[in-house]
């Protein structure tokens, strides 16, 4: 079986957990809490510490398998399937949603002449090339691509410097701290997301005593590192095109990047910047991918590369589905809000819940190793 | 068989399951083999061939025993055998004492205890093992009706002798390379690692050809796993000739069908000797200067031997400069194209309007302008390589100069597609490996198409393909873009894109699970 290192474990959450979100974070937490929005940032990414570390704990106990057959364990097979069948529903349809948020930022923002259909195939057809390569050169796609984002966020920021407006940010706390929260509320599906890609990949990680300390820290590493990039990504748009203008922009980051120049020589590095999107798009839709196949194997079954393409032409047609920018920014946030954060935020406590309580009694891992992998 | 089995056995930890072990390969004459050995045997299977001499004396002993010394002519050194062979048997030992005892039953045992005064000299019973030692340019003599022989090792043939290899030469360190002949090639390596643990395999491969292989590394430092999977994979080879280690070299990697080098390759014995230290294994076939070294990893097509021999800051600086020229070599055409083509706001306008004014009646889009430059460029390159030295440079001068100046007087391309072509030529020949210089190439071109087509997002999911496709490669179990991805820490600051000074050099790049020392005496 495939494993992924600890090391491994941390690119490829902190490229899953940051995936797309870098573009859109600022004008969701400005529009809620306006020029302190940047502070719900933090707080926000920071809840997908306790359900990783719920998750961590799960596979502690049921070494090498993933949160939908540790359902079944628990559950029992129907609503272990019921489950998996929710989950494959939730990650197939957020995948091909961000499929579609490709098309959709690439026509409208550098090349608007070409055809929505291209830039869907160039996604799927690498995000399949992932698929087929395995979990091992996801994680190792992710080493390559995640500094490469990171670099390039900050390029952006600090080359965005001298636009900064003084003051933007003052005064602090004017409204007190509920439009924090309500903000901190906003960006809770971000990681919320990244739990789904989790519960699939834990059965990839290694299990020894050192290692799994390695990853509980390691969490919290992703979690503040991509926290602290998203919350500085919000602070450089809200001081440089003020909060009413941020809130407008969803996109701020590329508008960002049209505004770059370097001494008169290179300008407006959005095309280029677009490049390194792509890569973090790739990362979040493969993980999703993953996700959405890794239910169908372990609930119904359906393996090989026949049920993966099969699963290409659904992402497409999903992408398809919907074609322009408000009606699929409006899907997206839909589908955080209301079918993935009810789902996680439910199933992953009691899944643990029940996970402890049968430790308690005693009788959790003795079914589960019997049950094997499933 | 029974070596290949036991040295495999011996050095594989886990157990690999049943593999099926090929014969050793040897002289493939079957029904003249199992004949029982004898001089007329041998006579009769090799007099056919006009290079083979039979030269028949007689011994005199207490019986008078007849002899047959059969050599190759050409293969072996005339007066040693003359000197220390046949002067001593017909001449000098004549009426001797020791000569005076020796009979039919003692003669072979008489011969090699104290008759023949040469070093290599040994008893053999077997057809296959005569008619072996014959044509691989030892001499064997047959006494009188005895199925044993003696087989007398006084190789000797015109070889091109040690010079500096003609890829690989340097400023700063060793000018020996690599010859035709394997001992010679060994006795350099041997000269680099004076260790007891430098392990020297022989083998043979090719069932006409019977080449003589050799599989070298240093135990303890090499990964045993590995040794053992080259071993298997070369076990595996069935041919009937292997005439270069390209034979081999495609036999053994990992992905056949990759454009990227996955076996590395030197015609010095320093480099040999750093990668062994570093825990690699090398195959040395006889009558080329070429030896391969497994596993290849990518950065290590990036690095030269003379990485290690100038000080630590020159070496990070032709690194980086090698690196660049890589990835100039691979995009620079494509983002010229997406940049005319569908990016033109990243350029700022006087350097657009300067484009602009050049591209102005050039009747081709941007995408055929690169691609039949390219194309060109490619048919130069290829022309120039096969061409004698003096004509190939002239046809270099008269492509890149008049070809290039007349297209661009015409009309046909514009001033900045010639510069970028150049600078993509001239960046490629910063890849030290030809073979990586030629997957660039390669990649060129869907880059280029891609591009045309779909601009940077088009350059970008070129460019994610090929990292792809990298990240999934092995050679020979080891991930192809170690250190990078899987991130070893220690190798990728120390060793990669930057080479730290040797005396912060203190452990050896991890290959496997394994991280030595370099300096705890093995090796």
């Amino acid at each position: 079986m495939e494993r992924i290192s600890v090391h491994q474990f941390i690119t490829l959450g902190a490229a899953v957990l940051m995936g797309t979100t870098f573009l859109p974070v600022a004008s969701i937490v400005t529009g809620v809490g306006g020029r302190d929005g940047w502070m719900s940032v933090l707080p926000g990414f920071a809840l997908g510490i306790p359900y990783s570390l719920m998750i961590l704990s799960l596979l502690e106990q049921y070494p090498s398998n993933n949160l939908l057959q540790i359902s079944e364990t628990l559950f029992g097979k129907l609503i272990g399937k019921l489950i998996g069948s929710f989950y494959i529903l939730v990650a197939g349809y957020l995948g091909g949603l961000l499929l579609g948020q490709v098309g959709d930022i690439y026509q409208a923002s550098i090349m608007p002449l070409t055809p929505l259909g291209v830039f869907y195939l160039g996604g799927i057809i690498l995000v399949l090339l992932l698929i087929q390569s395995g979990i091992e050169v996801f994680a190792r796609f992710s080493e390559v691509i995640f500094p490469l984002i990171v670099i390039a966020l900050f390029l952006n920021i600090v080359l965005s410097i001298p636009r900064i407006e003084q003051g933007e940010l003052l005064p602090i706390l004017s409204e007190g701290f509920k439009p924090i929260l309500v903000g901190a509320f906003k960006v809770m599906p971000f990681p919320l997301t990244y739990i789904i890609f989790l519960a699939g990949v834990i059965a990839f990680l290694p299990t020894g005593e050192k290692e799994l300390k390695q990853l509980k820290s390691g969490v919290w590493r992703v979690v503040f590192m991509v926290g602290i990039l998203d919350m500085l990504i919000v602070i450089i748009q809200i001081l440089v095109f003020g909060p009413t203008e941020t809130v407008r922009l969803v996109y701020g980051l590329l508008v960002l990047g049209k505004m770059v120049e370097i001494s008169r020589t290179i300008a407006g590095v959005e095309s280029v910047f677009l490049g390194v999107w792509f890569g973090a798009a790739v990362l979040k839709i493969g993980s999703l991918f993953f996700a959405t196949n890794w239910g169908l194997e372990y609930v119904f079954g359906l393996k090989g590369i026949k049920w993966r393409l099969s699963l290409c032409v659904v992402f497409l047609g999903i992408a398809f589905r919907y074609v322009r920018g408000p009606s699929l920014i409006l899907e997206i946030g839909l589908v955080d809000e209301y079918l993935i954060m009810p789902f996680v935020a439910i199933w992953i406590p009691a899944l643990w819940g029940v996970a402890h309580w049968k430790k308690g009694v005693g009788i959790g891992r003795k079914e589960t190793r019997s049950g094997g992998k499933g | 068989m029974g070596s290949w089995m036991k040295m495999i056995k011996e050095l594989t930890i886990r157990p690999k399951g049943e593999r099926k072990i090929r014969k050793s390969p040897s002289y493939s004459f079957d029904e003249d083999l199992n004949k029982p050995l004898s001089g007329e045997t041998v006579k009769e299977i090799l007099s056919k061939s006009s290079d083979v001499v039979f030269r028949e004396f007689l011994l005199q002993g207490k019986e008078r025993i007849p002899c047959m010394l059969v050599v190759v002519d050409g293969l072996v050194d005339k007066n040693l055998l003359d000197q220390f062979v046949l002067k001593p048997l017909m001449v000098d030992l004549v009426g001797h004492p020791e000569l005076a005892q020796v009979t039919l039953a003692n003669v072979i045992d008489k011969t090699m205890e104290s008759l023949i005064p040469g070093i290599e000299v040994k008893k053999i019973s077997k057809m296959g093992d005569a008619v072996d030692s014959i044509l691989s340019g030892d001499s064997v003599i047959f006494f009188g009706s005895l199925t044993e022989a003696i087989v007398v090792g006084a190789r000797g043939w015109a070889n091109r002798g040690v010079n500096e290899p003609i890829a690989e030469s340097v400023v700063k360190g060793p000018h020996e390379g690599f010859a035709e002949t394997l001992r010679v090639n060994t006795s350099l390596l041997r000269r680099k690692i004076k260790h007891p643990s430098l392990r020297i395999i022989s083998l043979k491969l090719g069932d006409m050809s019977n080449t003589d292989l050799v599989v070298t590394y240093i135990e303890k430092i090499a990964s045993p796993d590995i040794v053992s999977e080259v071993l298997l994979r070369l076990s595996k080879i069935k041919m009937d000739s292997v005439i270069d280690v390209g034979y081999i070299e495609e036999m053994i990697e990992d992905n056949p069908y990759s454009p990227f080098p996955q076996v590395a390759y030197t015609e010095r014995p320093d480099v040999l000797a750093g990668k062994l230290l570093e825990g690699k294994v090398g195959i040395m076939l006889d009558g080329t200067p070429i030896t391969l070294v497994v596993p290849a990893i990518l950065t290590q097509f990036l690095s030269v031997n003379e990485d290690y021999y100038q000080r630590a800051m020159t070496a990070i600086l032709s690194r980086f400069v090698r690196y660049v020229g890589s990835f100039v070599a691979v995009v620079a055409p494509s983002v010229y194209i997406a940049v005319t083509t569908f990016h033109q706001e990243i350029i700022p306008t006087d350097l657009l309007m300067s484009i602009s004014a050049g591209r102005q009646g050039v009747p081709f889009p941007a995408l055929l302008e690169a691609l039949t430059m390219t194309v060109v460029l490619e048919i130069l390159q290829e022309a120039g390589l096969r061409l004698p030295k003096p004509i190939g440079q002239t046809i270099g001068i008269v492509g890149a100069l008049i070809i290039g100046d007349a297209a661009v007087n015409a009309g046909l391309v514009s001033p900045l597609m010639v510069i970028i072509i150049g600078l993509t030529a001239v960046a490629s020949y910063a890849i030290p490996y030809y073979d990586l210089s030629l997957a660039v190439r390669m990649m060129r071109f869907p880059l280029m198409i891609l591009a045309g087509i779909l601009g940077f997002f088009g350059v970008a999911m070129g460019l994610y393909a090929i990292a792809i496709h990298l990240l999934s490669l092995r050679s020979f179990g080891v991930p192809y873009t170690s250190p990078v991805a899987p991130l070893r820490i220690r190798a990728f600051l120390q060793d990669t894109f930057v080479r730290a000074p040797w005396w912060a050099l203190k452990r050896r790049p991890q290959l496997m699970d394994v991280e030595e020392p370099r300096t705890n005496g093995k090796g």
